[in-house]
């Protein structure tokens, strides 16, 4: 189809703002998927995502729209992730095309998550089409969104097109405005190809499928077709698009988004970002992306030792569908063998974890989750620090610089206080207060980004009951006065538990986990001393009182197997445990910390 | 190999642990010397009791009865007892008319005799007239499950009898002319003060029994007790209960009891030898690994290197007898070295440990070269003496007589 009559769009909105159901209603609408076919959520093929309403993985669909104007048009939705944990995957998705539906809920208004999303987009240079959504809902409240749109977003109210993807009000409507208000995609300088690949994914059969965006040129089955990153040349065996499910086509041409297989079978050969050339006329490569960095790390151990190699190949299934996950073997006193894996944020953390579980069925322990931390020595030379184990000496250490991030929150009116406390004592400053309804404010805070990653979001649902909302993007990074904190079982360091921590956090959370360890240590035969330390200061201290005996009293003939299997067994489990300093502790004690 | 029809019922239960063939089958034809008879009945089950045992019923115990005599016939052949033992359960529980069919059936299998014959009493069913025809056919030892003197105390462990009926019953025995009388008592229970413990204690000493078993109360899977401190109901203090322990050693001591095992005392007349002159022959066996037959629901017995298990259900032991056949939930086979782990292991519960050479006779391996490295950490822990004729646990290393066991077990080598 001529580029005129292509549109590359996506949306964006806040989770269960209704995005999934209005893009299957498109679908529909457009006849790309028979009415008796649309099963509810079409585009969130994981179990994972359907479950929790989010969507990880950017899925393209085509669709085709006989517009008012009499005219055919090929419409790619391309779909994002809606949390900024994914911003990497959003912020691709968003390259390959040149519109966004703003989802708003009529009822909810504005949440944090919308705000961070609408950020990227405009940074993008994407032509915004506010729909306010769930319209037919007895408390939607459309004057309010309409004046939040305004002064939130900054967008004319009068542009919001009215719609309830439920009840199938307005649907009409925002096909033709992605129609007349979307640009088509600019017309190329040249004919030679240029296809961004903006994702890919794994296929047993058909090896590396890759989603492109067209830029220039065309791409046909037999091509030969060069990737400049990793200098592999290939014929291009298979194009073709979805509907959402695959189907080949001809050719994918200069507008067009889809997919091509090359029968490549190294997933590492294809970096996203990238841009596919023809081999025989390459073109010049277009702007990527910003490169992938994870920004939370944590240690990920079997629980079963015996595990571990089951672990590996489970993590190294789940990077070929997620290259965003990172991760290198590590290994701890207190836990065994494991992998050092590096998320783009504590969701993505989440979800990794629970697919291990799920889909590998595989029992896990991660430990303290970690920042990346720019640390420069003395001599100048500065390092990236993602693992408190590999922080150089202090006496070595100049400045240690930890990352920030700037943090939307949404909350009632009644819990502001109850939420700017929670945000000084996560050492964050409020830079603005807005008003987004009789009902709600929004906060725009600075935070350290280590102090979120662990229980500022559950903290802010607890504190607002649910209502409250939050989204973060970063925001560089600060001098901090970070401090290593150890845990010291009888003098030895139990590496599981050492974090870089705020001084002024230090003391407090020493107390804490020594608190914890102390109910969990089994009693030994001899005084256990459980210690907190930073350098070689002790912060906090607990002991575990020796045991003073442990015989049971009766043993008779009656009793002598049964006796000398449960002292196998003690002997057995004592085996298990992890030995530190002369302390036998079972590996739940570990677990049981971790945990909490 | 009669008293070896290993029988699986049901569940097919059956486990020989190892393939070894049992250790020199011709050799053992030699009689076993000792018996212990189970008898499950309780009139009302103790919460701390994990023991199987079922309240009778019906003519569940004239079955019983007639079945254990049975099993008695499969075993006589084999069976020359110098120690017997009835346990249970609470054997004394039993009418006078069936003590009378069991004892007449052993003199008719040729099983009376023995130089030690203990049944263990609850002190609500001893009668002069049962006690009388135990000494008649021989039975010259009783042990009665006193617990404790306080009244409180006796109604928190959910026992029958009153301090009053232990007294009564203690003089019962004395009158039938029994010279040999354990009593069992039990501390660290919840609720018992270190002054409520001396007191039983003493009461009991003044008794002027020839033996005392003393046991910390245990908290075991699937007794009441257990389920209260799982429930929060009390807490269990170990620095009372290792306390009182100390008191125990003490105060028996004090009052001319010897210490032989973990939990035992008796008087000695004997002039130093290992055990004291009244300890208990047919437990002292037990942990000096000797065979014993084991007949009645749910008991244990150790034959030609085989210990076995007879099914705990009363009513399926008693139909597999009526068919004749022993039943056996449950075998196993040690290899030389578990089993002589296992011995290792126990033997160190007596205060007099092992003699090297007597280890050496009984397992074939040397405990000073076998297990040096063990002994060594035993000692250096603080728990035990080494001495150039023996290795025994100390004060200290009693203990911890369950962490000493623990580290003496071994695993066959495959």
């Amino acid at each position: 189809m001529d580029t005129d009559h292509i549109r590359n769009f996506s949306i964006i909105a806040h989770i269960d703002h209704g995005k999934t159901t209005l893009s299957d209603r498109l679908l529909q609408r457009t006849g790309t998927v028979a009415d008796r076919d649309i099963e509810e959520q079409h585009l969130d093929a994981m179990d994972l995502e359907k479950e929790r309403g989010i969507t990880i993985k950017a899925h393209p669909v085509t669709m085709y729209y006989n517009a008012k104007n009499g005219e055919r048009y090929e419409l790619n939705l391309i779909d994002t992730p809606g949390h900024v944990d994914f911003a990497y995957e959003v912020s691709r998705s968003l390259s390959a095309c040149e519109g966004a539906l703003l989802i708003i809920d009529a009822a909810q208004g504005v949440e944090a998550q919308t705000v961070a999303n609408v950020h990227l987009a405009m940074k993008q240079n994407l032509h915004i089409i506010p729909v306010i959504n769930k319209i037919d809902l007895p408390h939607a409240d459309i004057p309010q969104a309409k004046q939040q749109l305004e002064e939130i977003i900054a967008i004319p109210a009068d542009e919001a097109i009215l719609a309830s993807a439920k009840e199938g009000i307005g649907i009409e409507d925002i096909l033709e405005a992605i129609v007349a208000r979307i640009p088509p995609p600019a017309a190329p300088k040249s004919t030679a190809l240029q296809a961004l690949i903006f994702d890919s994914y794994f296929d047993t059969y058909k090896g590396v499928v890759i989603l492109v965006r067209v830029f220039s040129g065309e791409l046909r089955p037999g091509m030969q077709v060069k990737l400049p990153n990793s200098s592999k040349t290939a014929e291009i065996k298979e194009v073709g698009s979805f509907n959402p499910k695959p189907y080949t086509r001809d050719v994918l041409t200069v507008g067009e988004t889809g997919y091509v297989t090359a029968n490549i079978k190294t997933p590492r050969e294809v970096k996203v970002g990238d841009t596919i050339l023809d081999a025989r006329n390459p073109a010049a490569i277009l702007p990527g992306f910003q490169e992938v960095r994870p920004m939370v790390f944590s240690g990920i151990y079997p629980i079963n030792t015996a595990d571990y190699e089951g672990l590996k190949q489970a993590i190294a299934k789940l990077q070929l569908n997620d290259s965003a996950i990172t991760f290198q073997t590590e290994t701890s006193a207190a836990l065994g063998f494991g992998f050092r894996c590096g998320f783009l944020g504590l969701l993505h953390m989440e979800i990794v974890q629970e697919r291990l579980h799920r889909e590998f069925a595989m029992d896990i322990i991660a430990t303290y989750p970690s920042v990346v931390y720019r640390v420069r020595k003395t001599d100048g030379v500065e390092s990236s620090v993602d693992n408190p184990a590999f922080l150089p000496d202090v006496t070595y250490i100049d400045q240690i610089f930890e990352p920030i991030v700037k943090a939307f929150v949404i909350c009632p009116n009644d819990n502001i206080g109850d939420i700017m406390s929670l945000i000084s004592e996560k050492r964050g400053t409020v830079k603005n207060t807005e008003t987004l309804d009789s009902r709600r404010v929004m906060l725009t805070c600075r935070l350290p980004m280590n102090e979120i990653v662990i229980d500022f979001h559950d903290r802010i649902k607890s504190i607002t009951r649910g209502y409250g909302s939050m989204d973060y993007e970063p925001d560089g990074d600060e001098p901090s006065d970070m401090v290593k904190l150890d845990m010291l079982v009888n003098g030895e360091v139990m590496d599981a538990f050492s974090c870089l921590v705020h001084r002024s956090k230090a003391e407090p959370r020493g107390r804490a986990i020594a608190a914890k360890l102390k109910e969990v240590i089994p009693r030994q035969q001899f005084q256990v001393a459980i210690q907190a330390a930073i350098g070689g200061k002790v912060v906090a201290r607990e002991s575990v009182s020796a045991m003073r005996k442990d015989v049971t009293a009766k043993c008779y003939g009656g009793d002598i197997s049964r006796k000398r299997k449960l002292l196998e067994k003690q002997k057995e489990g004592k085996k298990r445990m992890k030995s530190i300093g002369s302390v036998n502790i079972p590996q739940e004690a570990f677990i049981e910390v971790l945990k909490s | 190999m009669r008293g070896m029809d290993v029988v699986p019922l049901a569940s097919g239960v059956l486990t020989l642990v190892s393939a070894t063939p049992v250790v020199g089958v011709q050799a053992s034809r030699e009689p076993v010397r000792s018996l212990y008879v189970h008898v499950p009945f309780c009139a009302h089950k103790c919460d701390y009791c994990a023991f199987y045992s079922a309240p009778p019923s019906g003519d569940v115990i004239d079955r019983y009865v007639a079945a254990l005599v049975r099993e008695l016939e499969l075993v006589a052949e084999r069976c020359r007892p110098d120690t017997v033992f009835f346990g249970g359960g609470t054997p004394s529980l039993l009418n006078l008319r069936q003590w009378e069919t069991i004892l007449e059936a052993m003199r008719r299998l040729n099983l009376l005799g023995a130089a030690e014959w203990s049944v263990e009493s609850n002190p609500a069913t001893v009668s002069l007239d049962k006690a009388k025809l135990w000494r008649s056919f021989g039975i010259n030892r009783v042990s009665m499950g006193v617990q404790s003197l306080d009244t409180a105390l006796l109604e928190r462990l959910g026992r029958i009898h009153s301090r009053e009926m232990v007294f009564r019953s203690y003089d019962v025995l004395r009158a039938a002319g029994f010279d040999n009388v354990n009593l069992d008592l039990m501390f660290a229970i919840p609720g018992q003060t270190m002054e409520l413990w001396q007191r039983t204690l003493d009461e009991a000493i003044a008794l002027g029994s020839e033996h005392l078993s003393c046991y910390e109360v245990i908290y075991e899977e699937d007794t009441p007790l257990y389920e209260q401190l799982a429930a929060g109901q009390f807490d269990v203090d170990e620095t009372l209960a290792c306390d009182m322990y100390d008191a125990l050693i003490d105060r028996a001591g004090a009052a001319g009891f010897r210490q032989y095992e973990v939990a035992n005392f008796a008087r000695d007349n004997s002039s130093g030898g290992d055990y004291p002159s009244r300890a208990c022959r047919h437990n002292l066996g037990y942990w000096l690994g000797e065979p014993s037959f084991g007949i009645g629901p749910s008991a244990c017995e150790f034959v030609d290197g085989v210990r076995s298990r007879n099914w705990a259900n009363t009513n399926l032991w008693i139909e597999q007898l009526e068919r004749g056949r022993r039943a056996k939930e449950f075998a196993e086979a040690l290899g030389p070295v578990a089993s002589a782990g296992e011995l290792a292991a126990f033997g160190l519960r007596l205060n007099a440990g092992w003699r090297f050479d007597e280890f050496q006779s009984r397992s074939g391996l040397d405990l000073r070269i076998e297990w040096k490295a063990e002994l060594e950490e035993l000692v250096t822990r603080g728990w035990a003496e080494w001495t150039p004729e023996r290795f025994h646990l100390n004060r200290k290393g009693h203990r911890f007589a369950d962490s000493a066991a623990e580290l003496l077990l071994r695993p066959e080598k495959t």
